[in-house]
């Protein structure tokens, strides 16, 4: 899944759900025959585990406006957009997702992230079945500020209050839930992503000749949105070269600030120190994880994180903003408010100058991301459910 | 007759700033910290003056007065004493008026407080000399019985202080060193027989310092009468009850709205209605009671945590990093012989700065045993990194121009002398000289 931290997110609670005894229907909002990852990732399922998987003629993408149009990118890379805009979409998923509840056994709903918010409510209008939340993100996360979608807003609010019970992936989330959306805290519980256990594969280095130069090498990934906060990191990049001029930065990504940040790191200099390395995937990510000497989430705002958990397993230690979810779980991690970039820069001087902290960072790092587990996350959703059904008889 | 032996341990560390690597080269002043964080010593110390030391050393000197049996023991580090002076002399007074009362002992101590025992015995020798120095010229006593940084003990710790005239010498009383023995009577240290080593009952020393304030603990709220009872049941089994603990336990650790106060006035009074009770101080209680045995620590022994070692301290990497670069240093800081230079170096042996980096808690969750004032060991560790690395570079940079300044004169030194030998040389060939008179007209 190539949209970030979403479709792992579901992948990981799904299996661990299923090997806890759940039965899962699992509704999709479209075929994915253009972002790759997904429709394997769930089509692999169907023989072998009790997933039922429905696709539905839909354009749904997280992470876009309520009224943007629909891009998808045909097998040859064109981009096709459709006359549609999300909200439709929505509305249109919702409808399908009506009928499948009148057709369909099940005892929970179970819906993901604001796109699928409203099919969650007409299957439990359809169904009379209690409907939980998963709150991935909200339209404050994307926003990076106060300028917040206001037809996603409205989306997202009626649907927490009518939700049963309510999932935010970190404190965090939850207290934007809470206090953005004035709902009852008593019905938002707090279940921490997990990550799959990574069996460390050591790949052939990435930019071995800026290392045998013996520069050192400081890593982002993740999209290039005003959320995401480079600007603050590529500003901490001309702090940091100021003072050592051997340490090259290097972004992978894609996002809609992706020009913006080029312009940037120009007028400041920084051209020689930063390298655009276009979005990289798999083995290619993975290489620049092991490559690298320090990963940097540097999010404004950041629901959970995956990417800093990534680049543990990979070997590489981690600086994170403290405006991130994965700060309430990550303690052997160096932290910072994304707006500090003397003190990001600072962060990472000196883990890069001291040897012994950046070791420890990854070797209990290690550990700790290894205690993380989908098995925990699903565990307590399962816990949740349970709590629900036992209310629901009582009643009845 | 049951002696209790109250020592209350008085500190402060000078905690860094956060210092960042741009300041490196920059700014020489680690400590100065002058914002509203905890970093600011002058405020941390103005705080703890407030709560603690100015109400409970009023307590104190109360009890002394109404009390004439009534005597404790304090030992103060010196960067404790060096605060009081720059931002709170009346508070070193009121600690001095205590002392002179005559029944309050002071004991002896590392200035720094520090770990160099195991690190570097001379640097260790050095600071306990000049700890000795400055608590005479404050307090006008000499120090007789020992305790080290986080009452850290060994055998060798006990012998160095034989060897250098104490009497006794303060320890942990902890179970698995002590086996089926109590704490309550004086040891001798494995193979010693002169200094006497006293133990610290940690279970009634710790009923006040850390549970009293504690309401989910089955004791509470704990009266002195309650307290002097279960002293009292140690009568007939034991010599003396060694209570020992932070002096900021009264009014900084526990709140004055726990009632610590009330509990400390009417403390002697509680212990004192059972006859056969008294107050002693530790060089009084080791002269009173013979040892009843040996105690045999061939490891480190502290106060701290379940395990009662230093692994609160130098536990992880990046605190026997931190360490090591420290008295790693030792060499070239003396070599400077700039006394501003080698007080900083010493102020950042300080344990407290090691103790900041600790991971421990991590696994437990138990954040409220290690108060630190950073937000996170890794921060702890990076401001003192920096400012050593600041230090390291004032040091190379002085060597270096001490060399610089006796090159010249050496090189002077050679040239004079080679010319002086040619000299000589020439006077002595018979030949140049005859050439010389030769052509002299």
């Amino acid at each position: 899944m190539r949209n970030g931290g979403l479709g792992v997110a579901c992948h990981g609670l799904t299996e661990e759900l299923i090997e806890a005894g759940a039965e899962v229907i699992f509704v999709l909002p479209r075929k994915q025959p253009t972002i790759g990852g997904c429709k394997f990732m769930f089509a692999d399922f169907s023989g072998k585990i009790p997933v039922k998987v429905y696709q539905i003629e839909s354009s749904l993408i997280p992470y876009q406006h309520a009224d943007s149009f629909i891009e998808m990118f045909l097998p040859g890379g064109k981009r096709v957009r459709f006359s549609r805009t999300v909200l439709e979409e929505v509305h249109r998923y919702a409808e399908a997702a009506y009928e499948i509840a009148r057709n369909e056994q099940f005892d929970i709903i179970h819906a993901h992230d604001w796109t699928s918010y409203l099919a969650g409510l007409m299957a439990k209008l359809a169904s009379g079945k209690p409907l939980v939340l998963h709150v991935h993100a909200t339209a404050y996360d994307q926003a990076g500020s106060e300028n917040v979608d206001p037809q996603i807003y409205d989306i997202e609010r009626r649907a927490f209050h009518e939700a049963d019970t309510i999932v935010a992936i970190s404190n965090y989330t939850r207290d934007i839930v809470v206090n953005r959306y004035g709902v009852d805290p008593a019905k938002v519980a707090v279940v921490h992503n997990g990550i799959k256990p990574q069996e460390l594969r050591k790949l052939p280095p990435a930019l071995e000749e800026l290392k045998a130069q013996g520069k050192k090498i400081v890593f982002y990934h993740g999209r290039i949105t005003i959320q995401k906060g480079v600007d603050y990191f590529i500003r901490a990049a001309r702090r940091v070269v100021d003072l050592d001029p051997n340490i090259v930065f290097v972004i992978s990504g894609w996002g809609d600030m992706e020009h913006q940040i080029m312009h940037l790191v120009g007028e400041m200099g920084l051209s020689k120190n930063v390298i655009f390395a276009g979005a990289l995937w798999d083995d290619e990510r993975d290489r620049m994880y092991q490559s690298a000497d320090l990963l940097v989430m540097p999010s404004v705002s950041e629901p959970f994180g995956l990417v800093p958990l990534e680049a543990i397993q990979q070997g590489t230690p981690v600086l994170i903003s403290k405006q991130s979810g994965v700060a309430e779980v990550l303690k052997h991690a160096l932290k910072v408010d994304f707006w500090d970039v003397d003190e990001m820069a600072n962060k990472i001087i000196a883990a890069l100058r001291y040897k012994t902290l950046n070791q420890q960072l990854v070797s209990e790092g290690q550990k700790e991301v290894s205690r993380l587990t989908w098995k925990t996350a699903a565990h307590k959703v399962m816990h949740l459910y349970h709590k629900l059904l036992a209310l629901l008889k009582r009643e009845i | 007759m049951l002696s209790v032996c109250p020592y209350f341990h008085v500190h402060q560390p000078h905690r860094i700033k956060k210092y960042r690597v741009f300041d490196i080269g920059n700014d020489s002043e680690y400590f100065n910290a002058n914002d509203e964080t905890d970093l600011n010593n002058e405020r941390i110390l103005l705080k703890v003056a407030q709560k603690s030391y100015l109400p409970a050393t009023k307590v104190l000197g109360e009890l002394l007065e109404q009390h004439p049996e009534f005597r404790f023991a304090l030992s103060f580090s010196g960067t404790v004493l060096d605060q009081f002076e720059m931002f709170a002399p009346h508070v070193l007074e009121a600690f001095q008026k205590l002392v002179h009362t005559g029944r309050v002992e002071i004991l002896a101590d590392t200035y720094y407080h520090s770990l160099a025992f195991f690190y570097s015995r001379p640097e260790f020798e050095r600071q306990v000399a000049h700890h000795q120095q400055r608590i005479q010229e404050l307090f006008g006593v000499t120090p007789r019985v020992f305790r080290n940084t986080e009452l850290s003990y060994t055998n060798d710790l006990a012998m160095w202080c034989e060897d250098n005239g104490y009497l006794g010498i303060m320890a942990e009383g902890w179970d698995p060193i002590l086996g089926w023995r109590s704490p309550n009577y004086v040891y001798s240290p494995k193979g010693r027989s002169k200094i006497k080593v006293l133990l610290k009952n940690y279970k009634l020393s710790d009923d006040i310092a850390f549970r009293f304030g504690n309401r989910g603990w089955e004791s509470y709220p704990l009266n002195a009468d309650t307290y002097a009872k279960w002293v009292h049941a140690h009568h007939g089994d034991g010599h003396t009850i060694n209570l020992f603990m932070d002096f900021e336990t009264f009014g900084e650790h526990q709140w004055e709205d726990t009632g610590i106060f009330n509990f400390l006035s009417a403390l002697p009074t509680a212990l004192l209605r059972h006859g056969d009770t008294g107050f002693k101080t530790p060089t009084e209680t080791v002269l009173a009671y013979p040892s009843v045995g040996e105690i045999d620590v061939p490891h480190i022994l502290t106060w701290a945590d379940t395990d009662r070692d230093l692994t609160a301290w130098v536990g992880n990497d990046i605190q026997k990093d931190a360490i090591a670069s420290i008295y790693r240093m030792e060499g070239d800081v003396l070599k400077t012989q700039d006394t501003e230079t080698i007080e900083t170096w010493r102020k950042l042996q300080t344990s407290d700065h090691f103790y900041y980096m600790c991971t421990k808690w991590f696994q437990d969750g138990d954040v409220h045993a290690y108060f630190s004032p950073y937000e996170s060991p890794y921060d702890a560790y990076i401001a003192f990194m920096n400012a050593l690395s600041d230090l390291q570079l004032r040091v190379t940079e002085m060597l270096r121009r001490k060399e610089v300044e006796a090159s010249p004169t050496k090189a002077i030194g050679f040239w004079a002398r080679l010319v002086a030998w040619l000299k000589r040389l020439i006077a002595r060939v018979p030949f140049i000289n005859r050439r010389m008179k030769v052509r002299t007209p």
